[in-house]
C-alpha cells in the first residue's frame, strides 16, 4: 500500500475509502487473472502429458507394426531357401543375418535332370534394400528368367545377371556370386564367381581345392564377360558354399581370421552349425559383423 | 579438412589410406577422395603400404572412387598392397581391373 501524502491526507476519509476500494477490487481482479493462469497452466499441462502419452502409444504401434514386418520380410526370406536336399546330392545349410534382414540367400534347383545348379549371393551391406535385392536376384535364378542364357552356363548366367542388375539402377547396390552346375551324367561340375569367396572342395580322398573364378562382383561394371572353370566331382566329396561374412571376423584387435585358417577348419568340419559355433567363439559375445551362410553339400 | 593422406604426383593424386577401411571408415575416405578428385586430377593411385585391412564396405569406395575418376577421364590403379589385402582384392577381382603395382612410381606410369 502506498504511502499517505499530503495531498491524500487532506482529502476527506470518504476519498481514501473508495481509493483503497479500487485497489482492493484491482488486487481481486488480478487475483482470479493469476487463478485463470494457473488453471489454464493445469490444464494445458495435463493435455500435453494426454498428448504425450498418446504419441507414445503411436509410437509403440508402429514399433511394433515395423517389427512385425521385418520379421514378415524375414520369414518370406526363408520361406524362399530351399529345403535340405534328402536325395543325392545331399545339402544342409545354415543363414544368420547380422541384423534382422541381410543380403546373404542361397538356391540349388535342377535345370533339368541331367543339370542341377548350386548357388550363393552376398549383396552389399545389409538390412531391408540388401535383403529386396538378394530376393529378387535369387528369384530370377530360380525361375530362369534371364532372356536367351543357358542357366547349365555359369559364365553365361553370371554375364546375364550382369546386364540385369547394374549397381547404377540398383540404388547403387551390387552382389557378389558363386554359381556352379553339376553335370549327373559325367560328375563334371562347372562354375563361375563373381568378387566372391572361393568355395571350398573336400575331396573324399581328405585333399582340399578352392574353387573360384576372377571376376567383379555383379552389377559393378557393364559389359563384364565371366569365364567358367570345370573339375570332376566323384562320390564322397563335398562342397561348402560360402560368403564372405562367414570368416570375415577378427581373432585378435584388429587381426582378420585368414582365409586359409577357415578353409581348414570347414573342411574338417562335420555341420554347418560347428562351423557357425566356431567362428562365433573367435568372434566373442554379440552378433557376427556380417550375415553367416553356409551350403554344403555331399555328392 | 580431409584427413585422407594425400599428395599430387605429377597431376596424379595418391591416396594413402592407414589401416583399414572397413565400414567405419569407409564413408570418410569416399567423402575424401570426392573432394580431392573435385579439385582436378582424374587419376588416382591408391597407395596401399600402410593399409592391413580392406573389407567390402572398403571395396566399395575404392569402386566408387574409381568410377568418378574414370566418368573425369582418367582412371585408378592400386599399389604397394600386403599380402592380405592382395587376397581380398584377388577375390574380388579388383587386381585384373584396376591392376597391382609394387611401387608408386609404377602405378603413376601405368595410368600415363
Amino acid at each position: 500500500m502506498s504511502a499517505v501524502t499530503a495531498g491524500e491526507a487532506a482529502a476527506g476519509p470518504a476519498d481514501r475509502l473508495a481509493a483503497l476500494e479500487a485497489e482492493l477490487a484491482n488486487a481481486r481482479a488480478e487475483l482470479d487473472d493469476l487463478n485463470l493462469l494457473y488453471q489454464a497452466t493445469i490444464e494445458h499441462g495435463e493435455a500435453v502429458e494426454d498428448q504425450l502419452a498418446e504419441a507414445n502409444l503411436a509410437l509403440q504401434t508402429t514399433q511394433k507394426r515395423l517389427t512385425e514386418e521385418l520379421t514378415e520380410a524375414a520369414n518370406y526370406i526363408f520361406s524362399i531357401l530351399p529345403e535340405p536336399r534328402e536325395a543325392a546330392p545331399r545339402t544342409e545349410w545354415l543363414l544368420v543375418p547380422s541384423t534382422e534382414l541381410g543380403g546373404d540367400s542361397f538356391g540349388y534347383h535342377e535345370i533339368d535332370p541331367g543339370h542341377i545348379a548350386f548357388y550363393l549371393l552376398d549383396v552389399c551391406g545389409h538390412g531391408v534394400g540388401a535383403a529386396l535385392l538378394s530376393v529378387t536376384a535369387i528369384n530370377v535364378l530360380r525361375s530362369a528368367a534371364l532372356p536367351n542364357t543357358d542357366f547349365r552356363d555359369p559364365g553365361a548366367v553370371l554375364a546375364a545377371l550382369n546386364e540385369a542388375f547394374p549397381m547404377e539402377r540398383q540404388n547403387n547396390m551390387y552382389f557378389t556370386i558363386w554359381y556352379g552346375v553339376l553335370t549327373r551324367g559325367t560328375g563334371e561340375l562347372r562354375y563361375a564367381s563373381g568378387g566372391h569367396p572361393p568355395s571350398v572342395l573336400r575331396r573324399a580322398d581328405g585333399s582340399v581345392a578352392t574353387l573360384s573364378t576372377p571376376g567383379l562382383a555383379i552389377g559393378m561394371l557393364e559389359g563384364m564377360r565371366y569365364k567358367a572353370a570345370s573339375c570332376m566331382i566323384g562320390a564322397g566329396d563335398r562342397l561348402h558354399l560360402v560368403s564372405d561374412g562367414t570368416f570375415e571376423v577378427e581373432t585378435a584387435p584388429g587381426e582378420m581370421l585368414e582365409f586359409q585358417a577357415f578353409v581348414e577348419k570347414l573342411s574338417q568340419s562335420e555341420s554347418p552349425a560347428e562351423v557357425l559355433d566356431w567362428v562365433r567363439g573367435l568372434n566373442g559375445p554379440g552378433p557376427l559383423p556380417d550375415d553367416f551362410s553356409l551350403l554344403n553339400i555331399q555328392f | 579438412m580431409t584427413s585422407l593422406n594425400h599428395e599430387t604426383v605429377n597431376g596424379t593424386l595418391v591416396l594413402k589410406p592407414s589401416r583399414r577401411i572397413d565400414s567405419s571408415t569407409a564413408k570418410a575416405f569416399e567423402d575424401d577422395a570426392a573432394a580431392l578428385l573435385d579439385k582436378g586430377p582424374k587419376k588416382v593411385v591408391i597407395d596401399a603400404t600402410d593399409l592391413d585391412y580392406i573389407s567390402s564396405a572398403g571395396l566399395r569406395v575404392i569402386l566408387t572412387t574409381a568410377k568418378k575418376a574414370k566418368a573425369a577421364g582418367g582412371g585408378l590403379t592400386i599399389a604397394c598392397a600386403k599380402n592380405n589385402v592382395k587376397e581380398v582384392l584377388a577375390v574380388s577381382g579388383f587386381d585384373n581391373i584396376f591392376g597391382l603395382h609394387d611401387s608408386v612410381a609404377q602405378a603413376i606410369s601405368a595410368l600415363a
